[in-house]
């Protein structure tokens, strides 16, 4: 098991992303399966799999805004992973990460799984409401039928009802 | 986007909590009731099985020893070999028992939610006009998307300490949220090493393509803290953690986004 870290390097700001990888050659332990596992034993190591020498490409030029960053897409280096090579490719626009993609699926079979590795949580600015992102459910820890009345869910199920 | 979709919304009480379906369709089945309708009927079901607070439940019969394994719903059995399952793959951050007794609530909400809604709901975004439908289950959800539906369910990941606001939003199409967390009922997630309310991390955000396992990930990754080495063994997911003092961690496709990475977002588009 290695956790590969990269730089992405937006070269018109001079700001550097960084992504830690982790990455595992082990095998997945999946509920369903006949045996069980433990991450605990796992040892880890950290490698420097990308340097500045291997700066990502940039396509798309753009200015920098206010939140630092470049607009653009990034592409990083093929990070090894259990499932096989993953190359991330990072989208900013308006100084924001917009998505993050992961189009290399080396595994066909996996097409199930990458739906759910490409989910990326966006962090919410502060001022943006729940109505403004046009949030269609939301998820939270577990609430009672009271506090559920209370919930911002609550508002969602009857403003559109 | 779907600018002509409509949506349905069915609100019901069950397993101690708020279940809602939403249907989103530019024209919905005549039969779309009689489906929701029967997915809270078999949740239901599933409530009087395996509800630990009824002393006749068949959950409690084989708990109280009133009961062998042979006599109850076969389904008792089924999910008590899931909990050791779920024990094992997680390190014993997630378990069915506590003190010697099986309680089988943590695995139940998750594995009832997601087999009702894929026995009723997922058929329905087979059905002509139906664009998406997803279940929600006290903020746990499973959702489904038609697949040529231009369509992305827009999820919003509740602030543990003030829920009013959300911290963050996901897309997905086709999958499972599970958040867990000390929100709103206290720490009542115990950490089964120490048998100490697990309290380092207010809330975690598992995505992963079922809920029955998004939800023992979740749970695992409250007792987990902030130790997300787990997130190399288990089936890949995506989520994040929302640590006791605010802080937020993120991981895509079981691979963290550093820290780092947060001080030139934080704007959602």
């Amino acid at each position: 098991m290695k956790k590969i870290i990269f730089a992405l390097l937006a070269t018109l700001s001079g700001v550097v992303l960084l992504f830690s990888y982790r990455t595992s050659l082990g095998d997945a332990v999946p509920l369903g399966g006949h045996d069980g596992g433990s991450s605990s034993t796992s040892t880890q190591t950290r490698a420097q799999a990308g340097t500045q020498g291997q700066a990502p490409t940039q396509s798309s030029s753009g200015g920098t805004t206010a939140g630092g960053l470049a607009d653009g897409t990034y592409s990083g280096s093929t990070a090894q992973t259990r499932y096989g090579g993953v190359q991330v490719v990072v989208t900013v626009s308006g100084g924001s990460i917009t998505s993050v993609d992961v189009p290399v699926v080396p595994d066909a079979n996996r097409t199930d799984q990458s739906i759910s590795a490409q989910a990326v949580p966006m962090l919410v600015d502060e001022t943006m409401s729940a109505q403004s992102a046009q949030i269609h459910l939301i998820s939270g820890a577990t609430y009672t039928s009271q506090g559920y009345v209370q919930s911002l869910q609550s508002a969602l199920d009857q403003a559109s009802r | 986007m779907t600018a002509a979709a409509r949506r349905h919304v069915r609100v019901a009480h069950l397993m101690g909590t708020v279940v809602s379906v939403h249907v989103y369709g530019t024209s919905l089945p005549p039969d779309l009731d009689a489906a929701i309708d029967g997915c809270f009927d078999e949740l239901r079901e599933l409530e009087r099985v395996f509800s630990t607070f009824r002393p006749d439940s068949d959950v409690s019969r084989y708990r109280d020893g009133a009961a062998a394994l042979g006599d109850l719903d076969p389904r008792v059995a089924d999910v008590r070999d899931a909990c050791r399952r779920a024990e094992l793959a997680t390190g014993g951050r997630f378990t069915a028992w506590f003190d010697g007794r099986f309680d089988p609530t943590g695995y139940v909400k998750g594995w009832a939610v997601e087999s009702t809604a894929r026995r009723w709901l997922e058929p329905l975004v087979a059905r002509p006009g139906v664009i998406a439908a997803a279940i929600d289950a006290g903020g746990d959800l499973q959702l489904f998307t038609a697949v040529d539906a231009d369509w992305t369910w827009n999820i919003g990941i509740a602030d543990p300490h003030d829920r009013s606001r959300v911290v963050a939003t996901v897309e997905v199409r086709d999958g499972a949220v599970a958040t867990s967390g000390t929100a709103e009922r206290g720490s009542h997630i115990l950490d089964p090493a120490t048998g100490q309310p697990a309290a380092a991390v207010s809330s975690a955000t598992v995505i992963m393509p079922s809920l029955t396992e998004a939800d023992v990930w979740a749970t695992a990754a409250v007792v987990a803290g902030p130790d997300l080495s787990w997130i190399d063994t288990a089936p890949i997911s995506s989520g994040m953690i929302v640590a006791e003092d605010g802080s937020v961690r993120r991981w895509v496709g079981g691979i963290e986004i550093s820290p780092a990475s947060d001080s030139v977002s934080g704007a959602a588009v």
